[in-house]
Order: C-alpha cells, then sequence, then structure tokens
C-alpha cells in the first residue's frame, strides 16, 4: 500500500484531530464549514445537507431506513466521519435510541451560507491602483513554474539554476520521507518519494502543505490559525489582486511561502503591495477525494511502447526517466520508451505497476486523452504483466531432508518445523520435506537430538 | 451514444439540469406563490454548488410558448461569493428569468390567441438532452449528468410522442430523469419518466418544506443512490396518448409495424406509411386491437 | 444387423494349457460354432449363445498370443486363439453385442412388467445414469416414487422430459483423459544402495513419455540412437549422466564433459527444436504485438545517435551460455507441456513404443499445423491490410444514420393538423380558453413574483425547523413502509416463516403439481388414444392432490393460516384451469362421438 497517498489524501484527519476547542472554533469560519463540507464523503454530504435545517436531533434509526443493505458500511464510514469532525453529536435515549443532532455553529454558517451565499474578509483591489494584473495565462505559467522549481529542488537541489527562497531548514522538512541521504553520498529516493513524484499536483500539494503546517508548532505558529487561511485562500478569486494590508504578520510570512510554492504572485506597487491566488491555491479547497485536476497532458503512448512528452521541463524529464529510457531529447519533446528493463528498474524502486498507468493516463496528451483508453491496451496490460511477471517464481533457499528413518521422527521434524515457521513444503508420502535455509540450523540440531 | 463510464469524474461531481416550470397559468392558481418556490429553489441550487468545487448546475425554463437556458454555472465566473441579500448567481438568474418571463409573454401576445394551460416540458427535456450530449462529447472528463423537473402544471397529452422519445433517449444515455410534481393530480408523463430512466417521482405533501424534500431526496448524487433507497412511487400511469388525436386512451390500435397508437382504426399509419388490413368483423378477433397495460 | 456372421481360423482349447486344435469358428445368429481342420477331432463345438455368460480377451501389447475366452453357465469356459489382434477385436465385439442383446430384456422385463411402451429400448448404461441422477437428487427421487412407483406416469414419460438432465450426466462420463504429472521430471530421484556411489534410477514408461514430451531432442536422439548405435541402457545413463552435470550447476565442467563425448552434449546443450517451435509459436503471433518487429525502427543499436543507453548489457562468457539451463526455462516448459496435455493414447509398455507413438502424434500436429498455417498466412495477410494502427490514424467520424420516416410531410402535417382540430373539439378548450383571457394577468402575477424574491431576497431560514422535520420523518415513514410492503423479500420470508413440515408439505406438492401439469398440459391436443389414458390417469393424480391441498390448509395453526391459504390458492387455481380445461375437452369429444354416431345412423 502507497504510503504516502493515504498521508496526503487524509489531510482532513489532521483538521480532525484538533481538539474540540479548536475545531468549534474553526467553525466560525463560513469557508471552513464550506471547505470541510467538500472535502466530506458523498453520503456524508448528503447528510449535513438534509440536516441542515433541522435543528431537533434525528433518531439514527430514521436515517438507517434509507440504507440500502449493500450500504451500511458507507453509511457506517459517514457518520463516523460526521462524529469525528464534531458535525453531527451524538445522544443517546433509552426509548428513541442514538440520535444526532447538528453542530450548531455549523449549521448557522450554512444557513448563511445557503442563503446569502459567503462573504471574503476582503475585497479584490480595485483596477486604477493596481498596475498590469497578469493575465490567467501568465498566472497559471507563473504557478507552474515555481511549483516545478520547488520539486526539482526538492529532489535534486543540484539540478536547479535557480534556487527558490525556501530556507535549507524548511527544505529538510519536507524532503523528510521523500529522501534518504546515507553520510557523504548524495541524497537517494525513497520508496514513498517516488510514488511522491508520480501523483498529481493536488496531492503533492496538499502533502506538502500538510508537512507545513506541521511543522508550523515548531516556529511557533498556532496550526489551526494555518489551516483556516490556507482555506480562506483557496476561496479568493484567481487573478484577482488583494491588498497586502488586510494581512496580518503571520498571514504575511506564510504568504512569502506560499509564493515560493506558486500558489500566489506578489506584486509591489506604488504605495501598496498585493498578492494574487493562483490556481494551484484555488485548487486547495477541491474536494480531496477527486484526483483531477483539469490540467494539460503532455504523454502520448503508443501500441509499440515508445513514448512521446511534448514538455520541454527537466522535472518531467525526471519523472519519466523513473519508469522509462529515454532515447532523444529536443528542445520541447522527449522521446523514451517503455522497456522491461526499465520498468523493472521502477519496481525494484517501489513504484508499482498501476501508479505508472494512472500517470500516463493523467498526463495524456491532449489528442489521446479523448480517446478510450487514453493509453494503448496492450501498453498496460503489458506493464501489469511484467510486474506480476516479478512475482511468479519466488526464490527461497532452502533445504531438502530425504530418508527419515521412521514415520515418528519425519513427522516430529514436520512439526518442529512449522513451529519454526520455516516449514515449506512436505510429501508425508514419501516422507520427505523442504525447509527454509534460516531454519536448516535449529533443525539439524533437533534431528541430532532426535537420534 | 452511452458514455463511457472511465470519462466520468470519480465519485460524486454532478451536473444538474433543472427543468423550472413557468406556466403563469399555473402559478396564478397555485396554492404555493411562485416567490416561495423559486426561493427554496434557489436556496436548493446553491446548497448543490456548495457540495464540489467541480458541480455544475444548468436551469432551464419551461414556459408557456417557448423554453430557454436561463443559468448554466460553468459560463459564470463566480459562485461562492454573495452580495449579503443572496449569493450572485442568484440575482443573476432571476435577472435572466424575468427576461424570459418578459420574452415569453411577448410571444403570447403574437400567437394564436387560445392555448392549453401545460407548459413545454417536451421542449425543455430536448434541450436538457441535448445539453448533456453536448457535455459527452466535450472532453474526456465530465460529471454524472442527472435531470430535475420542477413542474406544475398538467400533462399536455399534444407533446406525448415527444416527451417519450425525449425519455427514451434519456434512458439510453443513462441519464435518470428526477421529479417533484408541486401540482394538484399526479402528472402521468413525469411518473412514466422517472420510472423508465429510473429516477424519483415525488409529489411533495408539505409545500412549505419544499426545500427539505429537494435536499432531502433529490440532493442524492448517483453515486450515493447506490447506497440508499430513495421514495418509491407506488403506482405508475402507464396510460399512453393516441397520435391520431393525442387523446389519452386506456385501449387501442398500434401499428403492426413501428408501433405508433391509435384511437380508432386507420386504413393506413400515418407514422410509418404501412397500409394496414381490412378491419376485422368483430374487436375480439381483430389482430391490431392491443390492451395497453394500465398497471404495474 | 449389418455382420450378419463371423468366420475366422482359430484354435480352440478347452483350458488354458491345451496346445489348441486348429479349425475355423463361425459365429452366425444365436450360434457359435468350432469346425476343426481335422475332421476326427472330438473338440467339435456347437453351442447356443443364451448359453454364453461373458467373455475375457488378451490385452493387445501384451507379450501373449491373441485369445478370447467365453464362459458358459456351466461354469466352464472356450478358449480360442486367434491367428492375429484385428481378428480377435471382430469377434469379441460381436459375442459382446450378442450377449448384451441376449441378457438385457431378461433383465429388464421382471421390474417393469407392462409399462414399457413397445418401442422402448433403454441400454444398461442409461439405466445406470438414472439411477445415478435418482440417488444424487432427494427431491427428484420422492417425484419418481411417487409418480412413477404410483404408476401415474410410465417410467419413459417420467425421464422424456428431462432428456437434457440425462444428457448433461452422459457428457460428464465420457472418459477423462490422463494429463500429465504437475510433478517436474527432475524429481525422478535416484535410489541409492548408500554403499557404492552408484545410483539407480528407475523409469516408468508415463516418466520416458513425460521426458521426452518436454525434451524434443532427447526424442530425437532416441529415436535416431537407440536400436543402432547404443542400447537403451547406456542411452537413459547418458542422459542422467547429463543431468546430473546440469544440477551441479557447473557449467564449464559440463562444456569440457561435452566437448569429450558427442552424444553427451545432445543433452547438455539447449534444446534447439525446442527454441525452433517457441519462433513458430512466436511467428503466428499478430504482427502489431510483436515487439521485435519493429527493430528497423529502433536507432538504439546505432552509436553516438543523440540517445541515451543507460543499461549496462549483462556480460557473460557467450561459449558457456549454452549450457547454462535456469531453473525457470525448466519450469515453462513443464507447465506449456502440461498445459497441451497428453495427446497420446497408448498403453504404457515398452520405451520404443512410446517414443513412436509420441513421435506420431507430432506429426500429425505438424501436419496440421502446416495445412493451418496456410490458412494462418492468408489471414495474417489480409489482418495486417486490414489493422490500422490506431493511434497513427485520424479519429473517425461515425456517419449519423437518420431517422427514417416514410414521408416526413405526411406526418408532420397529420400532426399539425391533428393538433390544431383538437383544439375546437377537446371538451375542455372552453375552459383553457377562459384561462387564457386572463393571461396578461397571469405573466403580470408571475413577473411581480420575480422582481419581489429579487428584492427582498432569500427568506431566512428557508424552512421552519419544524417543517423540515416532519417533511423528513413522513419520508423515512415512506421509504420504511415501501421497503417491507413491496418486493421479493416478504414473499421469500413468508415461506421461511411456516413451519419446517408444512413447509416441505408445500413445497413438496408445488413440485409434483408442476410436474403432473407439464405432462397434462403436453399430451394436449389428444391424438392418439394412449394419449387419451394419460390424461385420465393424470387428471385422477391430480384431483388426488386436491383435497390434501385442503388438509394442509386446515392443519396450519391459526397464525400462518392467511400466507398458506395465499400459497394453496395459487396451486388450486392451477390445478383448477387444468380440471376446466379437461372437462371442455371431455365435452367437445362426446359432442363428437355424439355427431359422428348420429352421422353414421343417418
Amino acid at each position: 500500500m502507497p504510503q504516502v497517498r493515504i498521508i496526503a489524501k487524509n489531510f482532513m484527519d489532521m483538521v480532525a484531530a484538533l481538539p474540540a476547542m479548536k475545531l468549534d472554533r474553526l467553525y466560525q469560519n463560513a469557508f471552513i464549514c464550506e471547505a470541510i463540507l467538500r472535502s466530506l464523503q458523498p453520503l456524508a454530504k448528503k447528510y449535513v445537507i438534509q440536516m441542515c435545517y433541522i435543528e431537533e436531533p434525528i433518531t439514527s434509526k430514521s436515517l438507517e431506513e434509507w440504507v440500502l443493505p449493500g450500504g451500511f458500511s458507507k453509511h457506517k464510514v459517514a457518520i463516523d466521519r460526521l462524529l469525528q469532525l464534531r458535525i453531527f453529536s451524538e445522544s443517546f435515549d433509552r426509548t428513541t435510541g442514538t440520535s444526532y443532532r447538528m453542530n450548531a455553529t455549523f449549521q448557522i454558517n450554512l444557513q448563511k451560507l445557503i442563503t446569502c451565499g459567503a462573504i471574503l474578509p476582503r475585497e479584490p483591489m480595485p483596477s486604477n491602483i493596481t498596475i498590469r494584473l497578469p493575465s490567467s495565462q501568465e498566472l497559471e505559467t507563473y504557478a507552474l513554474q515555481q511549483w516545478e522549481c520547488f520539486l526539482l529542488q526538492l529532489i535534486n537541489s543540484a539540478q536547479v539554476e535557480r534556487m527558490t527562497n525556501i530556507s535549507p531548514s524548511m527544505m529538510r522538512i519536507f524532503q523528510r520521507g521523500l529522501l534518504t541521504q546515507r553520510d557523504k553520498e548524495a541524497p537517494r529516493l525513497t520508496e514513498s518519494g517516488f510514488q511522491f513524484l508520480l501523483m498529481d499536483t493536488n496531492a503533492q500539494l496538499w502533502y506538502i502543505i500538510r508537512e507545513y503546517i506541521s511543522n508550523s508548532e515548531e516556529i511557533g505558529v498556532d496550526p489551526e490559525d494555518l489551516i483556516s487561511f490556507m482555506l480562506e485562500l483557496s476561496f479568493h478569486e484567481t487573478g484577482q489582486a488583494y491588498n497586502m494590508n488586510t494581512l496580518d504578520e503571520i498571514q504575511r510570512n506564510t504568504i512569502k511561502d506560499l509564493e515560493d510554492l506558486g500558489l500566489v504572485k506578489l506584486q509591489q506597487g506604488r504605495k501598496e503591495s498585493w498578492f494574487i491566488p493562483t490556481k494551484l491555491a484555488t485548487n486547495l479547497s477541491v474536494s480531496l477525494t477527486d484526483s483531477s485536476s483539469r490540467k494539460e497532458g503532455f504523454v502520448m503512448v503508443e501500441t509499440n511502447f515508445r513514448m512521446y512528452a511534448y514538455s520541454s521541463s527537466k522535472l518531467h524529464t525526471e519523472i519519466l526517466r523513473l519508469f522509462s529510457r529515454v532515447e532523444y531529447q529536443l528542445p520541447n519533446l522527449i522521446v523514451a520508451s517503455i522497456t522491461k528493463e526499465s520498468l523493472y528498474n521502477a519496481f525494484e524502486n517501489g513504484i508499482t505497476a498501476e501508479q505508472i498507468i494512472s500517470f500516463l493516463q493523467q498526463n495524456a496528451h491532449a489528442r489521446v486523452a479523448e480517446r478510450v483508453p487514453s493509453v494503448p491496451e496492450n501498453v498496460t496490460d503489458q506493464i501489469r504483466l511484467w510486474e506480476s511477471d516479478l512475482n511468479r517464481v519466488e526464490m527461497t533457499p532452502a533445504h531438502f531432508y530425504d530418508e527419515f528413518p521412521s514415520r515418528d521422527v519425519y513427522e516430529a521434524a514436520c512439526d518442529f518445523a512449522r513451529e519454526c515457521g520455516g516449514l515449506l513444503w512436505e510429501d508425508s508420502k514419501k516422507m520427505r520435506l523442504v525447509v527454509n535455509t534460516e531454519v536448516h540450523l535449529q533443525m539439524r540440531e533437533h534431528l541430532r537430538r532426535q537420534k | 451514444m452511452a458514455p463511457a463510464p472511465s470519462k466520468l469524474y470519480a465519485d460524486d461531481v454532478s451536473l444538474l439540469l433543472v427543468l423550472l416550470d413557468t406556466n403563469p397559468l399555473f402559478w396564478s392558481n397555485c396554492a404555493l406563490p411562485f416567490s416561495k418556490f423559486i426561493s427554496h429553489v434557489l436556496a436548493f441550487l446553491n446548497a448543490f454548488l456548495r457540495l464540489h468545487q467541480l458541480n455544475q448546475v444548468v436551469v432551464i425554463a419551461t414556459g408557456y410558448n417557448s423554453c430557454d437556458y436561463i443559468y448554466d454555472s460553468s459560463s459564470a465566473t463566480s459562485g461562492s461569493s454573495g452580495t449579503g441579500k443572496m449569493p450572485v448567481f442568484c440575482s443573476k438568474l432571476l435577472e435572466n428569468l424575468e427576461e424570459f418571463v418578459i420574452r415569453d409573454e411577448q410571444l403570447e401576445k403574437g400567437g394564436p390567441g387560445g392555448g392549453i394551460a401545460s407548459s413545454l416540458l417536451s421542449g425543455a427535456l430536448s434541450m436538457a438532452l441535448c445539453y448533456i450530449q453536448r457535455v459527452f462529447r466535450s472532453g474526456p472528463l465530465h460529471p454524472h449528468p442527472r435531470i430535475l423537473c420542477l413542474h406544475g402544471s398538467q400533462d399536455g397529452p399534444e407533446q406525448y410522442v415527444a416527451i417519450m422519445n425525449s425519455i427514451f433517449s434519456a434512458q439510453h444515455s443513462m441519464v435518470p430523469i428526477d421529479s417533484c410534481y408541486v401540482g394538484a393530480q399526479n402528472s402521468a408523463f413525469l411518473q412514466q419518466a422517472s420510472y423508465i430512466t429510473g429516477g424519483v417521482y415525488l409529489k411533495p405533501q408539505l409545500l412549505d418544506g419544499l426545500f427539505q424534500y429537494l435536499s432531502t431526496v433529490y440532493a442524492t448524487d448517483l453515486y450515493s443512490r447506490g447506497a440508499l433507497q430513495l421514495p418509491k412511487s407506488v403506482g405508475v400511469d402507464f396510460r399512453a396518448s393516441c397520435f391520431c388525436h393525442k387523446r389519452t386512451i386506456d385501449m387501442g390500435y398500434i401499428c403492426s409495424v413501428c408501433l405508433s397508437i391509435f384511437c380508432k382504426h386507420h386504413k393506413k399509419c400515418s407514422t410509418c406509411g404501412s397500409v394496414f388490413g381490412q378491419q376485422a368483423q368483430s374487436d375480439v378477433a381483430s389482430s391490431s386491437n392491443k390492451r395497453k397495460m394500465s398497471d404495474s | 444387423m449389418a455382420s450378419g456372421h463371423v468366420m475366422k481360423r482359430v484354435k480352440y482349447k478347452t483350458s488354458v494349457k491345451d496346445p489348441g486344435t486348429p479349425g475355423v469358428l463361425k459365429m452366425s445368429g444365436d450360434r457359435i460354432a468350432f469346425i476343426p481342420h481335422n475332421p476326427n477331432s472330438a473338440s467339435k463345438l456347437d453351442v447356443n449363445f443364451r448359453s454364453v455368460k461373458g467373455h475375457k480377451n488378451t490385452k493387445e501389447g501384451s507379450n501373449k498370443p491373441p485369445w478370447l475366452n467365453l464362459t458358459n453357465d456351466q461354469g466352464g469356459s472356450y478358449i480360442f486363439e486367434f491367428e492375429s489382434y484385428p481378428d480377435m477385436h471382430i469377434c469379441r465385439d460381436y459375442v459382446g453385442k450378442i450377449i448384451a442383446k441376449s441378457g438385457e430384456p431378461a433383465k429388464a422385463a421382471p421390474a417393469k412388467p407392462d409399462m414399457i411402451a413397445p418401442d422402448e429400448q433403454i441400454n444398461t448404461a442409461e439405466l445406470e445414469v438414472r439411477i445415478k441422477l435418482l440417488r444424487e437428487d432427494s427431491e427428484l427421487q420422492k417425484l419418481h416414487k411417487q409418480l412413477v412407483i404410483g404408476g401415474i406416469l410410465t417410467e419413459a414419460e417420467f425421464w422424456a422430459t428431462r432428456k437434457r438432465l440425462l444428457e448433461r450426466e452422459y457428457g460428464n462420463k465420457r472418459k477423462q483423459r490422463v494429463g500429465f504429472k504437475s510433478a517436474m521430471i527432475s524429481d525422478i530421484k535416484p535410489a541409492t544402495d548408500g554403499r557404492t556411489n552408484r545410483v539407480t534410477f528407475s523409469l516408468t514408461p508415463e516418466i520416458i513419455l513425460q521426458i521426452f514430451a518436454e525434451k524434443p531432442a532427447v526424442h530425437q536422439a532416441f529415436l535416431s540412437f537407440v536400436p543402432n548405435k547404443m542400447t537403451e541402457m547406456d542411452f537413459w545413463t547418458k542422459y542422467f549422466r547429463a543431468e546430473y552435470l546440469h544440477s551441479t550447476k557447473n557449467a564449464i565442467a559440463a562444456a569440457a564433459e561435452a566437448a569429450e563425448d558427442e552424444e553427451l552434449a545432445i543433452f547438455l546443450k539447449h534444446d534447439d527444436i525446442l527454441a525452433e517451435e517457441a519462433r513458430r509459436k512466436i511467428r503466428r503471433v499478430d504482427p502489431t504485438v510483436n515487439i521485435e518487429a519493429d527493430q528497423g525502427d529502433d536507432y538504439t543499436h546505432l552509436p553516438d545517435h543523440g540517445i541515451f543507453c543507460d543499461e549496462a548489457k549483462e556480460t557473460s562468457e557467450p561459449q558457456y551460455e549454452l549450457y547454462k539451463r535456469t531453473l525457470a526455462h525448466d519450469i515453462n516448459r513443464h507447465a506449456a507441456v502440461v498445459l497441451e496435455g497428453r495427446s497420446v493414447e497408448v498403453e504404457l509398455e515398452g520405451t520404443k513404443t512410446v517414443a513412436e507413438a509420441l513421435a506420431r502424434s507430432k506429426q500429425a500436429e505438424a501436419a496440421n499445423e502446416d495445412s493451418a498455417a496456410n490458412a494462418d498466412q492468408e489471414w495474417l495477410k489480409r489482418l495486417s491490410r486490414l489493422t490500422e494502427i490506431e493511434d497513427l490514424q485520424a479519429p473517425h467520424n461515425h456517419p449519423v444514420a437518420p431517422l427514417c420516416i416514410k414521408d416526413p410531410r405526411d406526418y408532420f402535417d397529420s400532426q399539425q393538423a391533428n393538433a390544431v382540430k383538437i383544439l375546437g373539439e377537446d371538451p375542455l378548450g372552453t375552459a383553457k380558453r377562459k384561462s387564457a383571457v386572463n393571461s396578461n394577468e397571469a405573466f403580470g402575477f408571475l413577473r411581480e413574483c420575480i422582481s419581489q424574491v429579487k428584492s427582498v431576497g432569500l427568506h431566512d431560514p428557508i424552512v421552519k425547523s419544524k417543517d423540515a422535520l416532519q417533511v423528513f420523518n413522513a419520508l423515512a415513514h415512506d421509504i420504511s413502509r415501501t421497503k417491507y410492503d413491496v418486493g421479493k423479500i416478504s414473499q421469500e420470508s413468508a415461506l421461511d416463516k411456516l413451519p419446517s413440515t408444512t413447509k416441505e408439505q408445500i413445497l413438496h406438492h408445488w413440485a409434483s403439481i408442476q410436474e403432473l401439469l407439464k405432462h397434462f398440459w403436453s399430451s394436449y391436443p389428444i391424438t392418439t388414444s394412449y394419449l387419451y389414458a394419460k390424461v385420465d390417469r393424470l387428471k385422477e393424480a391430480m384431483s388426488q392432490i386436491y383435497p390434501q391441498l385442503e388438509e394442509i390448509k386446515k392443519s396450519v395453526p391459526a397464525n400462518h393460516k392467511q400466507q398458506v391459504s395465499v400459497l394453496v390458492r395459487q396451486m388450486h387455481q392451477a390445478l383448477d384451469s387444468a380440471f376446466q380445461h379437461y372437462d371442455a375437452d371431455q365435452q367437445k369429444r362426446s359432442a363428437k362421438s355424439d355427431q359422428r354416431l348420429n352421422g353414421m345412423r343417418e
């Protein structure tokens, strides 16, 4: 099971783990309520929305009435999540059984959201003050550039021409878990590091943000403030300028870090300075269960295992090199081929076939993305086959025992080997058995004792 | 062309096409004032949009003389922010709705004087299905579409063929048609539409709680419907309208070639042009006389 | 019978040790006669087949001469030695047929006195299948007992409706062919005597067949060497020597030995035939899948071409490569052979026969393949012309088939005309017209509503908590009601709730009613007097079940009465309709016969 993926997906676990008081305080912010609502499972969303105007407690029985026999596990997960996030509170009555009531703060905020819409804490600045705002195209390129630069620095600091302003100590925190470094050697990617690279941008971003927040306590910032600021930021409008004066001290520091990640762009006017959220920031509150960021793909895979990647990014080359053999590099094109050897390399590094395939599918070039399947079936099948090939024959060094003097001795030996956990095979008819080499010595001891 | 499931977004991202009945003749006689109705609906739409960033709403007004798209959340710039009174998109929707009603009224003055108190459901359904087809073909990723008919006017039997065609088209592209009927009697068309496409038909008893009906039943996305039991209608009115006089009939004649329904014996099928043989002496022996099922 | 009589030269023996009297064996009709060449011989024979109770014969391939041994009812036996096996087989088959024929009626007749229709012929095999089916399916057995033993249906009628069942059972009974063992041949363990260094391998024909199948080269070598160049013993000794060398995994030693001994080398080198076979298989693969096929497209073999080539080739000494064989290799080959199955059907005796049989089957296979290959080749050619490599093609735009209405004008005009016409006709039309009068007001009202909402905004709260709760509870109540009211679940649970004896009774009755009804309805229209009698019998049986159902209904405890009566009612209905039909038919029949009688009189 890819460990990183779980961590990245369950950002909301971090929120749920906050103490009750802090959670209640978080819910006073309508944006957080909305972001949390979006992060829930579909069934939980439905429960929240139908409870939105009901102030009285609802019995669990009346909720369960709706659930089909096959859906009970989903129902259970949804309710557990709601209780965990303290959106629902549970009470028990002898006559009616368990019943749920919605968190009052959350409920009021949600009602307000529904009838009035949400109001941002800051207005976009009028266009006569701001000079020359970047177009959405420019902004997107900027964001991607920043992000790639950051990633490249993260995995391979030697390759970067332009260093980001993120402090080395912060960088080391991000690298924790993704890279290992034995002294004097160049750092190597760990298994989760490889998997991290193949995740889509949103998931990567959440992983980084999560690390960032969990580290914030060390520098004396309340993680709760950070969480609420991040979520709030995600509701700002892409491409609009917002005055820096509206931010407090901590937020201003944070936003500088976020610029390095490509989440916002900072601009300085004559008197004022402002920040412009990019798509990366506004995508933060996209439901984490959804792995679809609508970005342009660049990879085309052909049925002959040749791969064309229309990209000039070094990061992309690095990623493709994880599982394919790069053959040519032209200014805007990388030609690589997926070979058995290159894939075996990837598998050795702990990348799974499914990850490679989903990477190819998610980054399929617009031309092939329309097709079903976007990656030729023979290629995906072959990748899976090669992976399963590795698991076909398992070699275990073993010792073979034969010609036992009697059945009793044989059976005692079998039992002994089984107890040691080293019995690989037995043939009671012919009195033969095979044991793992690890227990060979003990086994010999045992047999000697028998004599 | 049915969409390949792999093209869909994961989970619960939905495209909701709302067909809003704006028949003035109905609303002027309805127990539920239109202002209340529309505010419940707007609140529901807002709540629906809050559920997922990628959720999309398209509202089609089903008018008396025409129908038109009045709101599409994918083309609007910002959905979430509000003016304090109501979400921005609501005021936008209301503006469009007002313009639509004025246009609809002008058509009324220009057209023939008389009419039937039903709105153009068939037209709105077709528009919704066209929109869905466009979404299906637009790209590799698209949300799960479903149609919600918020209807109150009575059925117009003259639209029978067109509506049935739309229903079958929806069934073919696996788009469920939910219907919430706020009128006095049950609507046979909508019952059939929901029954055939696997949607939910509901006639709210307590109109003051319309929002609760909408949020409890119709907010359920297709993904969650796999785990939940939604209200089932007890009986469906399966009666058909004849093709010749648009009457709702219990028994009739069916063309053996194209299955067109007629209330009287014809020499020739008006749909496919097949020539029928002599009508048999007695009705019982007539081979072309088939009983339509009138119950489930 | 085609073979009316058989005549063969044989030697007749009265016992196994008897040298035998040469003569002619004649079998015709129901008699066996032996006429010795020497007319004076006492061993003349003429017996009726009825006295013959069984026959035995020696097996082909054993070292015994072809003998046929007939046992008579007194316990004695007649032994005939034939000149060849085919002769013996013909006679044996003939005897077998005759015995089967004469034995059958004797066996079958007492069991079923007069039930069997004259044209029915059951062979023992079918009888066995039936018995087996009955034994396995207790419900079927119950039904059989009730209906057949009870004399309502005949055996044949009962089984006629279950032909499918019988056939399936027949199909299953086909002899299962023995495949190769899944154990690897490397498992053949030598036996050591412990004192000397000698090892002894014991080979069975089965193992040999497996070795031949898995290692074509060994097979080839055996065919070419064994009778002429070396003895079989030597051959196998060499083979196991080679195997031993392999197991030591010492490629260099193996190479050295191979250099000295030519024959040994054959076992040590890679199997060329195998490689050839593999190549042949690859050739049959669709060319678009073959990765090797586009080698021309690959520039990796050209140096300095802007190409990254970051895999270091595995270095190995080519001359020893030949003698290396991996375990995975062996497993692969073994798996392939086991999956292919055994195509040779021989009695496993003698290595020679095994080798030859395998060679024959291989040849046949190859011949098949050749003819298939030609067809394949053509098919491939056509395929390669037709197959487009999809990602190199422009996307297809599928043509749209227009909806075909024969004459669109006709259709739409009639629609239009009807729609206009209805306005005048419809009795409701007037009411609508009235409402249309104030449509202006209505539109005005609607606009007013909209602008009202626009100015005031949405009510807060949209719904009162009380209303919301009421609606939710009503919906939840609705759900729970529909959940238990409709659907199959309720039906099943009704049956499950009943006491088990009642349930069983009902199920049993239901099964027998169904069986009876099936026969009843299938015998209509009644064309023969046989069917007429059958229907009478069936009706009688059904009318007996009728009161039994009533009894069940009465005996059930009060709380289940309603459910049972629902179930029983359905059965009654089914029976009633059958009775009705019977009566109606009966009346028609009597009316007809009356008419006929009248006609006759007139």
